[in-house]
Protein backbone atom coordinates (compact mmCIF):
# COMPACT_ATOMS: atom_id res chain seq x y z
CA UNK A 1 0.00 0.00 0.00
CA UNK A 2 1.43 3.27 -1.20
CA UNK A 3 2.18 5.51 2.21
CA UNK A 4 2.41 9.06 -0.31
CA UNK A 5 -0.01 11.23 0.55
CA UNK A 6 0.81 13.46 -2.99
CA UNK A 7 -0.91 12.83 -6.10
CA UNK A 8 1.07 10.52 -8.48
CA UNK A 9 0.32 13.00 -11.09
CA UNK A 10 -1.04 16.47 -11.39
CA UNK A 11 -4.35 16.39 -12.90
CA UNK A 12 -6.40 19.55 -13.91
CA UNK A 13 -10.35 20.63 -12.99
CA UNK A 14 -11.93 22.53 -15.91
CA UNK A 15 -14.55 25.07 -15.07
CA UNK A 16 -17.44 22.49 -16.29
CA UNK A 17 -15.67 20.14 -13.77
CA UNK A 18 -14.84 17.66 -16.31
CA UNK A 19 -11.72 16.47 -15.17
CA UNK A 20 -8.29 16.79 -17.42
CA UNK A 21 -6.62 13.62 -17.92
CA UNK A 22 -4.69 14.09 -21.07
CA UNK A 23 -6.89 11.59 -23.49
CA UNK A 24 -9.86 9.87 -23.53
CA UNK A 25 -8.49 6.37 -22.03
CA UNK A 26 -7.43 7.96 -18.75
CA UNK A 27 -9.87 8.97 -15.64
CA UNK A 28 -8.82 10.64 -12.39
CA UNK A 29 -9.18 8.11 -9.51
CA UNK A 30 -8.64 9.10 -6.04
CA UNK A 31 -8.77 6.38 -3.31
CA UNK A 32 -8.56 7.82 0.49
CA UNK A 33 -9.17 7.13 4.01
CA UNK A 34 -10.15 9.78 6.85
CA UNK A 35 -6.34 9.61 7.71
CA UNK A 36 -5.00 8.24 4.25
CA UNK A 37 -4.65 8.95 0.79
CA UNK A 38 -3.84 5.51 -0.56
CA UNK A 39 -3.97 6.55 -4.19
CA UNK A 40 -4.53 9.73 -6.08
CA UNK A 41 -3.03 10.60 -10.12
CA UNK A 42 -4.32 9.23 -13.56
CA UNK A 43 -5.26 5.25 -13.95
CA UNK A 44 -6.75 3.56 -17.26
CA UNK A 45 -9.71 1.37 -14.76
CA UNK A 46 -10.13 0.55 -11.20
CA UNK A 47 -12.07 -2.84 -10.44
CA UNK A 48 -13.73 -3.36 -6.90
CA UNK A 49 -16.84 -5.35 -5.59
CA UNK A 50 -20.19 -4.73 -4.15
CA UNK A 51 -23.20 -6.29 -3.03
CA UNK A 52 -23.51 -7.32 -6.89
CA UNK A 53 -20.04 -8.88 -6.95
CA UNK A 54 -17.15 -7.52 -9.19
CA UNK A 55 -17.11 -4.82 -11.37
CA UNK A 56 -14.67 -2.45 -13.22
CA UNK A 57 -14.55 1.06 -14.35
CA UNK A 58 -13.03 2.35 -17.28
CA UNK A 59 -13.01 6.08 -18.46
CA UNK A 60 -16.63 7.19 -20.04
CA UNK A 61 -18.04 5.61 -17.64
CA UNK A 62 -21.72 6.40 -16.63
CA UNK A 63 -22.38 8.78 -13.31
CA UNK A 64 -22.19 6.00 -11.16
CA UNK A 65 -22.00 5.69 -6.81
CA UNK A 66 -22.05 2.44 -4.71
CA UNK A 67 -21.25 0.88 -1.22
CA UNK A 68 -18.25 -0.97 -2.06
CA UNK A 69 -17.87 -4.05 -0.06
CA UNK A 70 -15.53 -5.93 2.07
CA UNK A 71 -12.31 -6.71 -0.88
CA UNK A 72 -9.24 -5.61 -3.06
CA UNK A 73 -9.86 -2.47 -5.03
CA UNK A 74 -7.24 -2.49 -8.18
CA UNK A 75 -6.25 0.96 -9.60
CA UNK A 76 -4.69 0.28 -13.13
CA UNK A 77 -2.12 2.51 -14.57
CA UNK A 78 -0.09 2.90 -17.84
CA UNK A 79 2.87 1.95 -15.71
CA UNK A 80 1.65 -0.77 -12.95
CA UNK A 81 -1.53 -2.01 -10.78
CA UNK A 82 -1.33 -0.90 -7.70
CA UNK A 83 -4.02 -3.11 -5.12
CA UNK A 84 -5.64 -2.09 -1.86
CA UNK A 85 -7.45 -4.73 0.69
CA UNK A 86 -10.44 -2.66 1.95
CA UNK A 87 -13.14 -3.33 4.40
CA UNK A 88 -15.81 -0.99 2.95
CA UNK A 89 -16.36 2.05 1.42
CA UNK A 90 -18.24 4.29 -1.19
CA UNK A 91 -17.29 5.06 -4.51
CA UNK A 92 -18.60 7.96 -6.63
CA UNK A 93 -17.96 8.02 -10.46
CA UNK A 94 -19.15 11.38 -12.11
CA UNK A 95 -17.26 12.69 -15.80
CA UNK A 96 -13.89 10.44 -15.40
CA UNK A 97 -13.69 11.38 -12.34
CA UNK A 98 -13.54 8.42 -9.70
CA UNK A 99 -13.57 8.93 -5.87
CA UNK A 100 -13.36 6.03 -3.58
CA UNK A 101 -14.13 7.30 0.26
CA UNK A 102 -12.72 3.59 2.37
CA UNK A 103 -13.90 3.14 6.44
CA UNK A 104 -16.86 4.61 5.87
CA UNK B 1 16.46 24.19 61.53
CA UNK B 2 16.67 21.22 58.98
CA UNK B 3 20.00 20.06 58.47
CA UNK B 4 21.89 20.69 55.14
CA UNK B 5 21.92 16.93 53.45
CA UNK B 6 17.97 16.79 54.76
CA UNK B 7 17.23 20.07 52.85
CA UNK B 8 19.64 18.62 49.73
CA UNK B 9 17.60 15.40 49.59
CA UNK B 10 14.57 17.17 49.39
CA UNK B 11 15.78 19.21 46.74
CA UNK B 12 16.73 15.95 44.72
CA UNK B 13 13.44 14.99 45.45
CA UNK B 14 11.53 18.21 44.04
CA UNK B 15 13.98 17.75 40.77
CA UNK B 16 12.33 14.89 40.34
CA UNK B 17 9.08 16.21 40.12
CA UNK B 18 9.93 18.90 37.93
CA UNK B 19 11.54 16.68 34.97
CA UNK B 20 8.50 14.54 35.28
CA UNK B 21 6.23 17.17 34.92
CA UNK B 22 8.53 18.74 32.02
CA UNK B 23 7.89 15.51 30.84
CA UNK B 24 4.38 15.07 30.65
CA UNK B 25 4.36 18.96 29.84
CA UNK B 26 6.37 18.04 26.50
CA UNK B 27 4.08 14.72 25.86
CA UNK B 28 0.90 17.02 26.13
CA UNK B 29 2.27 19.55 23.82
CA UNK B 30 3.62 16.71 21.06
CA UNK B 31 0.14 15.00 21.46
CA UNK B 32 -1.77 18.65 20.76
CA UNK B 33 0.40 18.76 17.58
CA UNK B 34 -0.44 15.09 16.48
CA UNK B 35 -4.54 15.62 16.98
CA UNK B 36 -4.62 18.88 15.70
CA UNK B 37 -3.48 18.15 12.23
CA UNK B 38 -5.80 14.47 12.27
CA UNK B 39 -8.64 17.03 13.08
CA UNK B 40 -7.78 18.88 9.49
CA UNK B 41 -7.07 15.73 7.38
CA UNK B 42 -10.40 14.55 8.58
CA UNK B 43 -11.99 17.82 8.06
CA UNK B 44 -11.02 17.46 4.13
CA UNK B 45 -12.84 14.06 3.96
CA UNK B 46 -15.63 15.07 5.37
CA UNK B 47 -15.73 18.27 3.19
CA UNK B 48 -15.57 15.97 0.17
CA UNK B 49 -18.06 13.70 1.22
CA UNK B 50 -20.52 16.41 2.58
CA UNK B 51 -20.34 17.84 -1.23
CA UNK B 52 -21.94 14.44 -2.76
CA UNK B 53 -24.38 14.31 0.26
CA UNK B 54 -25.72 17.66 -0.37
CA UNK B 55 -25.85 16.75 -3.71
CA UNK B 56 -28.14 14.09 -3.10
CA UNK B 57 -30.23 15.29 -0.84
CA UNK B 58 -33.23 17.71 -2.01
CA UNK B 59 -35.49 17.60 0.89
CA UNK B 60 -32.82 19.11 3.55
CA UNK B 61 -33.53 16.94 6.26
CA UNK B 62 -31.22 14.66 7.87
CA UNK B 63 -32.42 11.18 9.14
CA UNK B 64 -30.23 9.50 10.89
CA UNK B 65 -29.41 7.24 8.69
CA UNK B 66 -32.70 4.98 9.55
CA UNK B 67 -35.17 6.19 6.17
CA UNK B 68 -35.61 2.61 5.71
CA UNK B 69 -35.93 1.03 9.40
CA UNK B 70 -39.22 0.44 10.98
CA UNK B 71 -38.11 0.29 14.47
CA UNK B 72 -39.46 2.34 16.80
CA UNK B 73 -37.97 5.87 17.93
CA UNK B 74 -37.79 7.48 21.19
CA UNK B 75 -38.77 10.29 21.65
CA UNK B 76 -36.41 10.95 24.66
CA UNK B 77 -33.38 13.34 23.63
CA UNK B 78 -30.43 11.80 24.30
CA UNK B 79 -27.28 13.19 25.57
CA UNK B 80 -23.61 12.18 25.25
CA UNK B 81 -20.85 13.41 27.35
CA UNK B 82 -17.47 13.05 25.70
CA UNK B 83 -14.95 13.45 28.70
CA UNK B 84 -11.56 12.35 29.75
CA UNK B 85 -10.38 8.50 30.47
CA UNK B 86 -8.58 8.89 33.39
CA UNK B 87 -8.53 12.08 36.38
CA UNK B 88 -5.19 13.33 35.13
CA UNK B 89 -6.95 16.10 32.44
CA UNK B 90 -7.23 19.22 34.64
CA UNK B 91 -10.77 20.38 35.78
CA UNK B 92 -12.56 20.31 32.54
CA UNK B 93 -14.61 17.35 33.16
CA UNK B 94 -16.06 18.81 36.25
CA UNK B 95 -16.95 21.84 33.67
CA UNK B 96 -19.05 19.27 31.37
CA UNK B 97 -20.65 17.95 33.62
CA UNK B 98 -21.85 20.73 35.79
CA UNK B 99 -22.63 22.52 31.77
CA UNK B 100 -24.85 19.22 30.87
CA UNK B 101 -26.71 19.43 34.51
CA UNK B 102 -28.01 23.07 33.69
CA UNK B 103 -30.50 21.37 31.10
CA UNK B 104 -30.35 17.76 32.04
CA UNK B 105 -34.01 16.27 33.29
CA UNK B 106 -34.42 12.35 33.93
CA UNK B 107 -37.39 12.40 32.73
CA UNK B 108 -36.90 13.48 29.50
CA UNK B 109 -32.99 12.72 29.11
CA UNK B 110 -30.96 9.54 28.76
CA UNK B 111 -27.22 9.82 28.81
CA UNK B 112 -24.29 7.80 27.10
CA UNK B 113 -20.84 9.00 28.49
CA UNK B 114 -17.71 8.36 26.76
CA UNK B 115 -14.82 8.25 29.06
CA UNK B 116 -14.40 6.68 32.72
CA UNK B 117 -13.43 9.93 34.69
CA UNK B 118 -17.35 10.93 33.42
CA UNK B 119 -18.79 7.95 34.66
CA UNK B 120 -17.35 8.17 37.78
CA UNK B 121 -18.43 12.24 37.79
CA UNK B 122 -21.51 11.13 36.99
CA UNK B 123 -21.62 8.61 39.88
CA UNK B 124 -20.74 10.64 42.25
CA UNK B 125 -23.36 12.63 41.77
CA UNK B 126 -25.98 10.10 42.11
CA UNK B 127 -26.91 10.37 37.88
CA UNK B 128 -27.45 6.90 36.29
CA UNK B 129 -26.24 6.66 32.59
CA UNK B 130 -27.67 4.48 29.87
CA UNK B 131 -24.38 3.25 29.06
CA UNK B 132 -20.35 3.80 29.15
CA UNK B 133 -17.88 3.67 26.17
CA UNK B 134 -14.20 4.01 26.92
CA UNK B 135 -12.76 7.39 25.38
CA UNK B 136 -10.69 5.57 22.57
CA UNK B 137 -7.05 5.22 23.30
CA UNK B 138 -6.18 5.82 19.54
CA UNK B 139 -6.72 8.76 17.59
CA UNK B 140 -7.52 7.30 13.81
CA UNK B 141 -10.57 5.17 12.60
CA UNK B 142 -12.45 5.34 15.84
CA UNK B 143 -14.94 2.88 15.88
CA UNK B 144 -17.96 4.47 16.90
CA UNK B 145 -20.46 2.15 15.30
CA UNK B 146 -21.78 1.19 18.94
CA UNK B 147 -22.77 4.81 19.60
CA UNK B 148 -23.89 5.37 16.30
CA UNK B 149 -26.65 2.57 16.66
CA UNK B 150 -27.59 3.99 20.10
CA UNK B 151 -28.38 7.04 18.24
CA UNK B 152 -31.15 5.90 16.08
CA UNK B 153 -33.24 5.10 18.64
CA UNK B 154 -33.83 8.07 19.48
CA UNK B 155 -35.30 11.20 18.14
CA UNK B 156 -32.83 14.06 19.21
CA UNK B 157 -29.17 14.04 20.34
CA UNK B 158 -26.95 16.47 21.42
CA UNK B 159 -23.06 15.78 22.09
CA UNK B 160 -21.27 17.41 25.34
CA UNK B 161 -17.69 18.23 24.52
CA UNK B 162 -15.00 19.80 24.82
CA UNK B 163 -13.80 22.59 22.93
CA UNK B 164 -10.17 23.07 22.09
CA UNK B 165 -9.61 27.27 22.10
CA UNK B 166 -5.81 27.78 22.27
CA UNK B 167 -3.04 26.03 24.44
CA UNK B 168 -4.55 28.25 27.62
CA UNK B 169 -8.05 28.06 26.70
CA UNK B 170 -10.78 25.19 26.45
CA UNK B 171 -14.15 25.57 27.15
CA UNK B 172 -17.42 23.10 27.29
CA UNK B 173 -19.63 23.14 24.53
CA UNK B 174 -23.20 21.28 23.38
CA UNK B 175 -24.29 20.47 19.69
CA UNK B 176 -27.23 19.05 18.21
CA UNK B 177 -25.91 15.93 16.38
CA UNK B 178 -27.49 16.88 13.19
CA UNK B 179 -26.30 20.55 13.40
CA UNK B 180 -22.86 18.55 14.11
CA UNK B 181 -23.22 17.07 11.05
CA UNK B 182 -24.10 20.31 9.30
CA UNK B 183 -21.58 22.90 11.44
CA UNK B 184 -18.67 20.40 9.97
CA UNK B 185 -19.66 21.06 6.34
CA UNK B 186 -19.68 24.72 6.59
CA UNK B 187 -16.47 24.91 4.42
CA UNK B 188 -17.93 23.30 1.36
CA UNK B 189 -19.27 25.10 -1.14
CA UNK B 190 -23.06 25.17 -1.83
CA UNK B 191 -23.62 23.51 -5.29
CA UNK B 192 -26.75 23.55 -7.53
CA UNK B 193 -26.32 20.10 -9.12
CA UNK B 194 -28.31 17.41 -8.14
CA UNK B 195 -27.60 13.53 -8.05
CA UNK B 196 -30.59 11.58 -8.80
CA UNK B 197 -32.04 8.16 -10.11
CA UNK B 198 -32.38 10.17 -14.08
CA UNK B 199 -28.59 11.21 -14.20
CA UNK B 200 -26.74 8.31 -11.84
CA UNK B 201 -27.17 4.76 -11.23
CA UNK B 202 -27.27 3.43 -7.50
CA UNK B 203 -25.88 0.32 -5.99
CA UNK B 204 -27.80 -1.17 -4.35
CA UNK B 205 -30.32 1.76 -4.12
CA UNK B 206 -30.55 5.27 -3.76
CA UNK B 207 -31.88 4.92 0.07
CA UNK B 208 -29.29 2.52 1.12
CA UNK B 209 -26.99 4.81 -0.69
CA UNK B 210 -28.04 8.08 1.04
CA UNK B 211 -28.61 6.33 4.38
CA UNK B 212 -24.99 5.17 4.26
CA UNK B 213 -23.76 8.38 3.98
CA UNK B 214 -25.74 9.58 6.33
CA UNK B 215 -24.10 7.00 8.88
CA UNK B 216 -20.94 7.92 7.74
CA UNK B 217 -21.40 11.62 8.40
CA UNK B 218 -22.68 11.16 12.10
CA UNK B 219 -19.52 8.80 12.57
CA UNK B 220 -17.21 11.34 11.16
CA UNK B 221 -18.96 13.96 13.42
CA UNK B 222 -19.03 12.33 16.38
CA UNK B 223 -15.04 11.10 15.63
CA UNK B 224 -14.42 14.64 14.79
CA UNK B 225 -15.94 15.90 18.28
CA UNK B 226 -14.13 12.82 19.86
CA UNK B 227 -10.81 14.03 18.56
CA UNK B 228 -11.69 17.91 19.59
CA UNK B 229 -12.41 16.84 23.37
CA UNK B 230 -9.17 14.86 23.52
CA UNK B 231 -7.28 18.12 22.07
CA UNK B 232 -8.89 20.11 24.80
CA UNK B 233 -8.36 17.56 27.41
CA UNK B 234 -4.31 17.45 26.44
CA UNK B 235 -4.59 21.02 26.36
CA UNK B 236 -5.96 21.18 29.66
CA UNK B 237 -3.36 18.30 31.33
CA UNK B 238 -0.88 20.93 29.35
CA UNK B 239 -2.10 23.78 31.58
CA UNK B 240 -2.14 21.93 35.05
CA UNK B 241 1.29 20.35 34.03
CA UNK B 242 2.37 23.86 33.03
CA UNK B 243 1.54 24.98 36.36
CA UNK B 244 2.82 22.09 38.44
CA UNK B 245 6.27 22.74 36.74
CA UNK B 246 6.75 26.01 37.55
CA UNK B 247 5.58 25.64 41.51
CA UNK B 248 8.38 22.53 41.41
CA UNK B 249 10.53 24.76 39.91
CA UNK B 250 10.09 27.70 42.40
CA UNK B 251 9.89 25.11 44.95
CA UNK B 252 12.87 23.67 43.99
CA UNK B 253 14.48 27.01 44.11
CA UNK B 254 13.80 27.91 47.78
CA UNK B 255 14.73 24.75 48.81
CA UNK B 256 18.10 25.75 46.80
CA UNK B 257 18.12 28.69 48.92
CA UNK B 258 17.63 27.59 52.04
CA UNK B 259 19.66 24.87 51.76
CA UNK B 260 22.89 27.50 50.95
CA UNK B 261 21.56 29.19 54.04
CA UNK B 262 21.68 26.04 56.13
CA UNK B 263 24.97 25.36 54.58
CA UNK B 264 26.26 28.99 55.67
CA UNK B 265 24.35 28.48 58.92
CA UNK B 266 26.97 25.76 59.80
CA UNK B 267 30.09 27.34 58.43
CA UNK B 268 29.08 30.43 60.53
CA UNK B 269 28.85 28.36 63.72
CA UNK B 270 31.78 26.83 63.05
CA UNK B 271 33.62 29.68 62.42
CA UNK B 272 32.48 30.94 65.55
CA UNK B 273 33.14 28.29 67.86
CA UNK B 274 37.23 28.67 66.18
CA UNK B 275 37.33 32.29 66.97
CA UNK B 276 35.99 31.70 70.81
CA UNK B 277 38.09 29.12 70.83
CA UNK B 278 41.41 31.12 69.30
CA UNK B 279 39.93 34.60 72.28
CA UNK B 280 40.08 31.55 74.97
CA UNK B 281 43.61 30.21 74.14
CA UNK B 282 44.90 33.27 73.76
CA UNK B 283 43.62 34.72 77.16
CA UNK B 284 45.13 31.77 78.69
CA UNK B 285 48.28 32.84 77.14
Amino acid sequence: MSDSEQPNESTEKKQDDKVDTGDEDHMHVKVYAPFKVYFDGVATSISAVNDTGPFDILPKHHNFMTLISQGEVIVRTDKAEEKFKISHGIMHVKADDVVVFLDV
Amino acid sequence: MKRPNEIEREEVAMSTLVELTSVFEGIASMRIAQIKNQVLQATKFFDDLWHIYSQLRVDGLFRFGRSQSEDNVSDKELYIIITAEGGFSGDIDQKLIHYMLKTYDKEKNEIIVIGHHGAIQLAQRGISYKKYFKLPVKDQNINVTPIIREVQKYKTTAVYYQEYISLMVQDVKRIDLAAAVKEQSKQTTETEEIISEFNYIFEPSTYDVVDHLERSMMQIAISQLILNSKLAQYASRFRAMSASHQRADEAKSDLHLAYNRAKRGIKDERLKEIINGLRKAKAEV
